[in-house]
C-alpha cells in the first residue's frame, strides 16, 4: 500500500511526535549538567551533582537495595519463568485458561497487585522487608520472562529434541547441549527485560516493603526526595536510570531479534 | 536359515480411537534396503518411529538382533532415525553436528576427529565442516542429517522421507546416492516413503501400508508384476482397469467382450481385471483387444502414451509405445485403434 499523504506533513508530525517524547528528557539529562542547580537558569556545565549524589548515604544505600532487589528477582523470574514456558508449550492439549493465568500479572494493574501482594503477606504474618519486595518482583517478571521465552518456542523445532535423544543423548544433557543454547537469546532478553522492569518498579516495592531505611528502594527514595522539590541529584540519578535502562532495554530487543551472539 | 535382523511381531498401537498400527508382522534381514511405502495416514511414520523408539507399541513386538527391544527408549537403541526435517541442531557447525553422536559414546577426541572427517569425506562436504546449517543448500543439509546418523554405525539406520525436500532433479541423484552409500557401509536402511517411484528405484524390498495394516511385501518387480489387490495394483506404478463380472466361468467387461486373466475369479462375483500400459501392443496375437478411439497423445521422449477411449472401461486406458513402435506405426489423435493383450499379464481383482 502507498500513502497518499504529503511526505513533508507526515514529517512534520513525526517530529512533534519525537519532540513531545523526548524534549522532557533532554532537558533533565541537560539540568543534570547545570552548574546552578536551579531549572529557571543555565549557569554553566559540571558533573558535580553526579559528585553530590555519590556522597549521599540514602540514595547509594537504595540504589543497593534496588540492585539487590533486580538481580535476585531477575536471576529467579528467568529460571522460573523459562521452565513455565517450556512446560506450557510442550503440553500436548493447550488450555486457554492457563495461558489467561499466566498472562494476569502482566495486565492487572500494578496498585491492585500490590494491594493483593500486601494482603497476602499480612495475612501470612511475613515480616515484610527486601524479601517481600523480591518475592513480589519475581511474581510479574516471572510473567515477562515467561511470554518471551514462549514467543521464541514457538518457532522452536522440537524434532532437533528428539534428533539428540536418536542421538544418544540423556534429557538433561539434551537440554544442557540442545535446547538451552537454541533459547538462550529469548532467556537472556527476558532476563533483561525482568531487569529494567524491576529496577524502576515502585507502587508494588512500596507496599510490599518494611518499616525503616532497609527496603528503601531507589523510586521510593526518589519519591521521598521530591516532595521537597527536585533536587539536582535527583536529576543526575534519573539520568543514569534512564540511560542504564535504555542500553538494557536495546540490549534485549536486539537479542530477541533471533540472533545468537557472534553470529 | 539366518534370523532376521528385525523381527516386528503383531505391532499395535492406537491414538485414541485411530488404529495407527494395527497388527503389523515384518522381517526385515541384515544389509537389507527396506522401503516402508503409503499414503500419508497409512501408519508408516509411526511404524518408523516405534522402531526408533520415539513410540512404545501397545500390543506387540519388534524384535533387534533377537533382543525385544520394543520398550528400549531411543537413546539406548543401536538404530538411528534421519528426520524428514533433517532436525540439524541450528546453533552448532556441520562438523558439531556429526561429531554429537560420538560425543554421547564418549570416544576420545581424537577418534571423533578422524572419524568425522572421515565421515565428511563421503558426503564431500569436507570444506564446509565449520558452516552452520542455515548457510547450506538443502541438498547439503540432507547429507549432514544423513552423515549424523550414520556415523554411529547403528544396527539399522531409519530415514524419513529423506528426498521429499528435495527438487526432482536432486532426488534423482541422492537416490543412487543412498544406495551407494548404504552399499559401501553395510548398514540396513529402512526407509520410509509416500513415492512410489522411489521406493521402487531404491529399496530390495518393499512393504506397501494402508490403514495401519501391511498389505504386501515383496521385491520391487514382485509388487509391481504381481500386486496382491486391487489397492496394491492402483498404488504402484500406473495400471488400467477394467471393470468385469464372473459368468460361466468368464470374465465379461462392460461391452460384453470376454477378457482371460491369469488369475481366477469366483462365480458370479464382480471385479476388475488390470493390466500395465506398457503390456498393451498394436501386434495381433494376445488373447484380450479392444478397440477404441485415440482421444490423445502425449510425446514423453522415451515413448509414446497414447489415450483411448474404450467402450470396454469407463476411464481411458493407457497404452505406453516405445519411441520405435511409435515411429513404425504412427498414431494420432482421433484414430481408430485395436490393443491387445496376454492373459498372462492380465490380474483379475475381485471387488
Amino acid at each position: 500500500m502507498r500513502s497518499t499523504a504529503n511526505p513533508k506533513l507526515m514529517l512534520m508530525i513525526l517530529s512533534a511526535v519525537f519532540a513531545f517524547l523526548y524534549i522532557p528528557i533532554s532537558v533533565l539529562f541537560a539540568l543534570s549538567f547545570n552548574e546552578g542547580g536551579l531549572p529557571t537558569a543555565w549557569t554553566g556545565f559540571s558533573v558535580k551533582w553526579y559528585g553530590e549524589l555519590f556522597r549521599n548515604g540514602d540514595i547509594m544505600g537504595a540504589a543497593l537495595n534496588t540492585l539487590i532487589v533486580a538481580v535476585i528477582s531477575t536471576i529467579l523470574a528467568t529460571i522460573l519463568g523459562t521452565l513455565l514456558a517450556i512446560g506450557v508449550e510442550t503440553r500436548r492439549r493447550k488450555g486457554h485458561f492457563l495461558e489467561t493465568i499466566i498472562f494476569a500479572p502482566m495486565i492487572i494493574p500494578d496498585i491492585v497487585l500490590a494491594i493483593a501482594l500486601l494482603s497476602f503477606f499480612s495475612l501470612l504474618n511475613f515480616t515484610m522487608g527486601l524479601h517481600t519486595i523480591i518475592v513480589s518482583h519475581v511474581v510479574f517478571n516471572l510473567a515477562f520472562v515467561c511470554s518471551v521465552v514462549r514467543a521464541r518456542l514457538k518457532t522452536f523445532d522440537w524434532s532437533i529434541v528428539e534428533a539428540s535423544t536418536d542421538l544418544g543423548a540423556p534429557m538433561p544433557v539434551t537440554l544442557w547441549r540442545v535446547v538451552l543454547p537454541v533459547m538462550m537469546p529469548a532467556v537472556i532478553a527476558g532476563a533483561l527485560l525482568a531487569f529494567t522492569l524491576s529496577l524502576d518498579e515502585f507502587i508494588i516495592a512500596f507496599f510490599t516493603a518494611g518499616a525503616g531505611r532497609d527496603s528503601i528502594t531507589l523510586p521510593m527514595q526518589i519519591f521521598a526526595m521530591i516532595r521537597f522539590g527536585v533536587t539536582p541529584e535527583i536529576n543526575a540519578l534519573a539520568a543514569i536510570v534512564m540511560t542504564v535502562s535504555v542500553i538494557i532495554l536495546a540490549l534485549s530487543q536486539r537479542l530477541n531479534r533471533g540472533r545468537l551472539p557472534g553470529q | 536359515m539366518n534370523q532376521p535382523l528385525l523381527s516386528i511381531k503383531g505391532a499395535e498401537k492406537h491414538f485414541g480411537a485411530v488404529r495407527a498400527i494395527d497388527g503389523i508382522d515384518l522381517d526385515i534381514r541384515e544389509n537389507e534396503f527396506f522401503a516402508l511405502l503409503g499414503a500419508s495416514g497409512s501408519g508408516k511414520t509411526t511404524l518408523l518411529r516405534m522402531l526408533a523408539g520415539f513410540e512404545m507399541p501397545d500390543a506387540g513386538q519388534i524384535i533387534l538382533d533377537g533382543k525385544d527391544v520394543s520398550h528400549i527408549p531411543p537413546n539406548h537403541r543401536p538404530v538411528n532415525l534421519m528426520f524428514q526435517s533433517y532436525a540439524l541442531f541450528p546453533h552448532m557447525s556441520v562438523f558439531q553436528n556429526i561429531a554429537y553422536g560420538l560425543e554421547m559414546e564418549k570416544l576420545p577426541k581424537a577418534q571423533i576427529k578422524s572419524r568425522v572427517n572421515e565421515i565428511l569425506d563421503v558426503i564431500q562436504l569436507g570444506d564446509l565442516a565449520k558452516r552452520k546449517p542455515d548457510q547450506l543448500s538443502g541438498g547439503q543439509r540432507q547429507r549432514v542429517a544423513l552423515a549424523r546418523a550414520l556415523i554411529k554405525r547403528p544396527r539399522l539406520l531409519l530415514l524419513d522421507e529423506p528426498l521429499g525436500a528435495l527438487d526432482k532433479k536432486l532426488r534423482g541423484q541422492m537416490q543412487l546416492e543412498l544406495k551407494r552409500i548404504q552399499h559401501e557401509f553395510g548398514i540396513t536402511f529402512i526407509i520410509v516413503t509416500h513415492d512410489q517411484e522411489e521406493a521402487l528405484v531404491m529399496a530390495d524390498r518393499v512393504a506397501i501400508l494402508k490403514d495401519g495394516k501391511l498389505l504386501q511385501s515383496g521385491t520391487p518387480r514382485e509388487i509391481y508384476e504381481h500386486p496382491s489387490s486391487r489397492f496394491a495394483a492402483d498404488f504402484i506404478g500406473v495400471m488400467n482397469f477394467f471393470p468385469v463380472h464372473e459368468a460361466d466361468g468368464k470374465l465379461i467387461a462392460m461391452d460384453g467382450s470376454v477378457i482371460t486373466a491369469g488369475t481366477p475369479m469366483s462365480a458370479g462375483q464382480k471385479g476388475v481385471t488390470a493390466i500395465r500400459p506398457e503390456r498393451l501392443s498394436l501386434t495381433a496375437g494376445a488373447e484380450n483387444s479392444t478397440t477404441g478411439t485415440v482421444i490423445a497423445t502425449a510425446y514423453h521422449g522415451l515413448d509414446l502414451q497414447v489415450h483411448l477411449k474404450t467402450p470396454a472401461a469407463p476411464e481411458p486406458v493407457l497404452i505406453r509405445l516405445t519411441a520405435d513402435v511409435a515411429e513404425a506405426r504412427p498414431v494420432a489423435t482421433g484414430d481408430e485403434v485395436t490393443v491387445y493383450w496376454a492373459a498372462r499379464d492380465t490380474r483379475a481383482f475381485p471387488l
